[in-house]
């Protein structure tokens, strides 16, 4: 993803909306990456936990890293600047804020990973939690990389010895995401109670609603005894409708052949 | 390692430390084992099936193996892992209960688990009620709306990035497997009922206050740490012992009584408004309420302190010590806890109108205590601190405590009251009524509202305030707006006939002996010298002479082995004795013309006795000129018509500027 650096010194208006463009897209592709983190976290200790999975967290934290800190870069550096104007700031303060939210995110994420992988490693020796999952995080991961194919996200298995490496690595990345929050609140003061949102209170639904999944959800939530009388009724109602239509053309029948 | 306040605001926020997470999480994994665990099932729904389904009554019949316990038991701790939200129920979702039949259940992944690290945030929240909207508008229930819409105003700052993240993890989980989707969602529904359960219903995740101190930081082992420790164990050391027998016989006894009074253990009456949200019982049991309920009454029997600490048994008694003329005790050690419990800036104004009012030689409202502890009291008046009443108010306690309440328990008008106590109801309410009495909840009055009241009330009481008859004489000039007791019309100058010039101290004769002996700091045993006029009776005009001869130490010791009997005799002399007949100790025969009244005119010698010099010399106030004229109009005179009584640290500064 290109990086922003060409946009420093540039004056003119134009520039400063390309940074806020390229701002925008910045912090948008990191909360889409932070929210497939969160799907893939939530398979770590269950039962389609794997090392591909482990790995496919790595690969995810270290884009998420990646943005996050070329996007601190950029919003620092912008912020920073006295001579934005004032609807330029506006919307670089809702960047940060949107941006500072994700991060905080993506550190809880990150330490729940860390705990749970420190209890659930994969040796064999931990019993994994069977919480009904049947297929591993895959598509999501390669959604959060941005891969077209999938396959490119399993060529590598990693080995197994990589992951004590990785919890100390993941340590690490932990202390940095935290100091770099710290730093940000120093450098930027950002006001939380002037950043107005633009948006809706409520997300739009999706223009094609999961009906299948509702369907499969709501399906769960009956209660086993409730389903068969509806059905039962469905089907007696259906019956009479028969029999009524076989007497029809029996009568008819009927009266065809005497007359 | 959460979201990061920079700002330090030692503010509470640290979920307390509940010791049952880690155990249940342990119990989780041993179920699943394939061969010692759980036995799971494939869950069969219409397009698909989802495995790892467990039934209700699988898991009650496990925990009962592996515990060794029996079944109902088992089915609590069931309950117990299903309301923290380690298993959810598949089917009847809101419920988190567990059932001993087919119902299905799932193990909750390891993401969504309570522990004690993760706190819940609010944002998380959002985001997952901005997804459920997203999947079908208007699916929201009424209580997830208002917590929606009060989401948005506080949060209103990130709320453009809580859309954006809630747009995403959709379509993120759109990316996996059917199955596997409808059981992400469910999780995570069964994470947010534990969480943010449905108002009405019982959390098990409730656990108090925050904390200030995260309880998963390790502590640092500071030398300030070892500090407390030692601290800690050396006090531990030195607390006094008792034996077992009598702590838990104690113990006993005070679960028997209190056990038919306590909202847990046996029913309230009408109706717990905690549970029903109907506030009769909280309107019966007003602090100030005209008739008290039954149980209340039952409780001011326990003890005297279950008596003074209910404001209506309070009210009670003090109606009960009017009518018996001890009011003044009940006074004093009201103002003593308003003393103790008051504002540092008015102490040592409230320490001197107690003085004036309770304490000292004539005052209004006199109490009886013994010597020494007056002379304590008195003493540490000087620099009055928030606890220097203390023993004062225990010896008042006691008194009331022995005497007055045995004697409430049987009066007429604890009696009276016991009679019109009601006896409430229990309420029976309907499902129905229930959820409406939940959507007509008000808050209750403000709880400044009720302060005001509260000192309106107590301003009133103050005003209002009797002054106790025996006390009432000619030099005691009550303060016209306050209420004499109706009834009693014994007019003041009934009282200055037996004009006894002798000291009213008769604290003194409980412990004579004791003065005696300790003579030196003996409290005041200033006989007043010479009402000449007043001293009609010849013993006490006796008793003057003496003392007007410089002997008086002498005398005094004299006097004072003499026991009480001469008090005994001044005090059948007030019309008031028949009524203080059975308690000498508490009416107090005034002595109008005290020398008590002089002796805080005396700086060095407080409360010693003036050898050298005739007493006549020191008694006079400063502002009295006449000096001839014995100590009659000494202090009550004052200079204004008004009695006045002045504080003895006061006279310390003014005696200082006299003598220079």
């Amino acid at each position: 993803m290109p990086l922003v650096k060409n946009k420093v010194g540039d004056d003119c208006t134009l520039g400063k909306d390309e940074a806020l463009a390229d701002g925008e897209a910045l912090v948008e592709s990191l909360i889409k990456v932070v929210a497939c983190y969160r799907h893939l976290a939530s398979c770590v200790g269950g039962c389609t936990d794997s090392l591909q999975l482990r790995d496919e967290l790595r690969q995810t934290r270290e884009k998420a890293q990646k943005l996050s800190v070329s996007i601190c870069q950029h919003l620092t550096l912008h912020l920073r600047d006295k001579s934005l104007p004032e609807e330029q700031r506006k919307e670089m303060e809702l960047l940060w804020v949107a941006f500072s939210s994700s991060l905080e995110l993506f550190h809880v994420d990150m330490c729940k990973v860390f705990r749970m992988s420190a209890i659930f490693s994969l040796d064999g020796e931990s019993k994994l939690v069977q919480n009904g999952f049947q297929g591993g995080g895959s598509e999501v991961a390669a959604r959060a990389l941005s891969l077209p194919d999938l396959n490119q996200a399993e060529s590598q298995v990693p080995a197994a010895g990589l992951e004590i490496q990785e919890q100390g690595i993941m340590e690490q990345e932990i202390c940095r995401i935290d100091r770099m929050i710290e730093d940000m609140e120093k450098k930027v003061n950002v006001l939380r109670w002037m950043v107005e949102p633009h948006g809706p209170q409520y997300p739009d639904p999706v223009s094609s609603p999961d009906s299948a999944s509702l369907a499969l959800l709501s399906v769960d939530e009956e209660q086993p005894g409730n389903q068969s009388p509806c059905t039962r009724r469905q089907v007696l109602v259906l019956f009479l409708l028969f029999a009524v239509v076989l007497l029809a053309t029996a009568l008819s029948a009927s009266i065809v052949f005497f007359s | 390692m959460t979201i990061r306040n920079t700002v330090r605001d030692h503010g509470q926020r640290y979920r307390p430390r509940m010791a049952c997470l880690k155990k249940a999480e342990r119990m989780l994994l041993e179920m699943q084992d394939p061969k010692t665990g759980v036995r799971s099932q494939p869950q069969r729904l219409v397009i698909t099936t989802i495995p790892h389904a467990i039934t209700g009554e699988d898991i009650v019949s496990w925990i009962a193996e592996t515990f060794q316990i029996d079944a109902s038991e088992a089915k609590n701790i069931g309950t117990m892992l299903v309301a923290l939200g380690y298993i959810y129920p598949v089917q009847d979702h809101k419920r988190l209960v567990i059932k001993s039949d087919a119902s299905l259940y799932r193990f909750q992944t390891p993401y969504f688990w309570p522990t004690q690290q993760w706190p819940v945030e609010d944002t998380d929240y959002a985001i997952y009620l901005a997804k459920r909207n997203i999947r079908k508008k208007g699916i929201l229930e009424l209580h997830e709306q208002e917590q929606y819409n009060r989401l948005h105003k506080w949060m209103n700052h990130k709320w453009d990035f809580i859309v954006m993240q809630a747009k995403e993890q959709y379509r993120a989980a759109k990316e996996r497997k059917k199955p596997d989707r409808v059981v992400f969602d469910c999780q995570e529904r069964a994470y947010w009922v534990v969480h943010r359960p449905p108002p009405g219903t019982v959390s098990a995740m409730d656990c108090g206050l925050d904390r200030r101190i995260d309880p998963n930081a390790e502590e640092p082992r500071t030398p300030d740490f070892y500090e407390r420790i030692m601290i800690f164990t050396q006090q531990s050391i030195m607390r006094p012992r008792v034996k077992s027998s009598v702590s838990i016989a104690a113990l006993v006894k005070y679960c028997a009584t209190y056990n038919s009074h306590d909202p847990f253990l046996s029913k309230c009456l009408p109706s717990n408004p905690w549970l029903t949200d109907d506030v009769t019982y909280w309107n019966l049991t007003k602090p100030n309420v005209e008739i008290p309920t039954k149980m209340r009454v039952e409780r001011w029997t326990f003890s005297f302190g279950e008596l003074l600490s209910d404001p209506r048994g309070r009210d009670d008694f003090r109606l009960f010590l009017k009518k018996e003329f001890s009011g003044e005790n009940l006074a004093f050690w009201e103002v003593c806890e308003d003393l103790k419990w008051g504002t540092a800036a008015t102490m040592s104004e409230k320490a001197e109108q107690i003085y004036k009012t309770f304490l000292a030689r004539g005052a209004p409202r006199w109490i009886n205590i013994d010597g020494k502890t007056m002379e304590i009291t008195v003493s540490g008046l000087r620099h009055p601190h928030r606890y220097v009443l203390d023993a004062a108010q225990t010896h008042i306690y006691m008194l009331m405590k022995k005497d007055s309440y045995g004697r409430y328990l049987k009066s007429p008008v604890f009696k009276d009251t016991l009679k019109k106590a009601i006896f409430p109801e229990e309420h029976k309410f309907t499902d129905a009524q229930l959820e409406h009495n939940s959507k007509n909840r008000r808050p209750s009055l403000s709880p400044v509202v009720l302060r005001q009241q509260e000192q309106e009330q107590r301003a009133k009481m103050a005003a209002n305030a009797p002054v106790d008859i025996t006390q009432l004489c000619r030099f005691t000039t009550p303060v016209p707006h306050l209420a004499v007791y109706s009834g009693i019309t014994d007019p003041p100058s009934a009282n200055t006939s037996p004009t006894l010039p002798f000291l009213t101290h008769s604290p003194a004769c409980p412990s004579p002996i004791s003065v005696a002996l300790d003579s030196t700091s003996a409290s005041e045993r200033r006989v007043e010298p010479s009402e000449g006029g007043e001293g009609n009776l010849q013993a006490p005009a006796s008793v003057c002479a003496n003392v007007t001869k410089s002997r008086m130490p002498l005398s005094l010791r004299r006097l004072l082995k003499r026991g009480c009997s001469p008090a005994n005799m001044f005090a059948s002399l007030s019309p008031k004795y028949h009524s203080a007949a059975g308690s000498s100790s508490r009416i107090q025969p005034i002595c109008p013309d005290q020398a008590g009244q002089a002796p805080p005119r005396r700086i060095g010698n407080f409360f010693q006795i003036k050898v050298d010099i005739p007493p006549e010399c020191r008694i006079y106030p400063i502002e009295s000129e006449d000096e001839e004229e014995e100590n009659r109009t000494a202090f009550r005179g004052g200079g204004v018509g008004a009695k006045e009584i002045i504080c003895p640290w006061e006279s310390l500064t003014s005696q200082h500027e006299m003598d220079q």
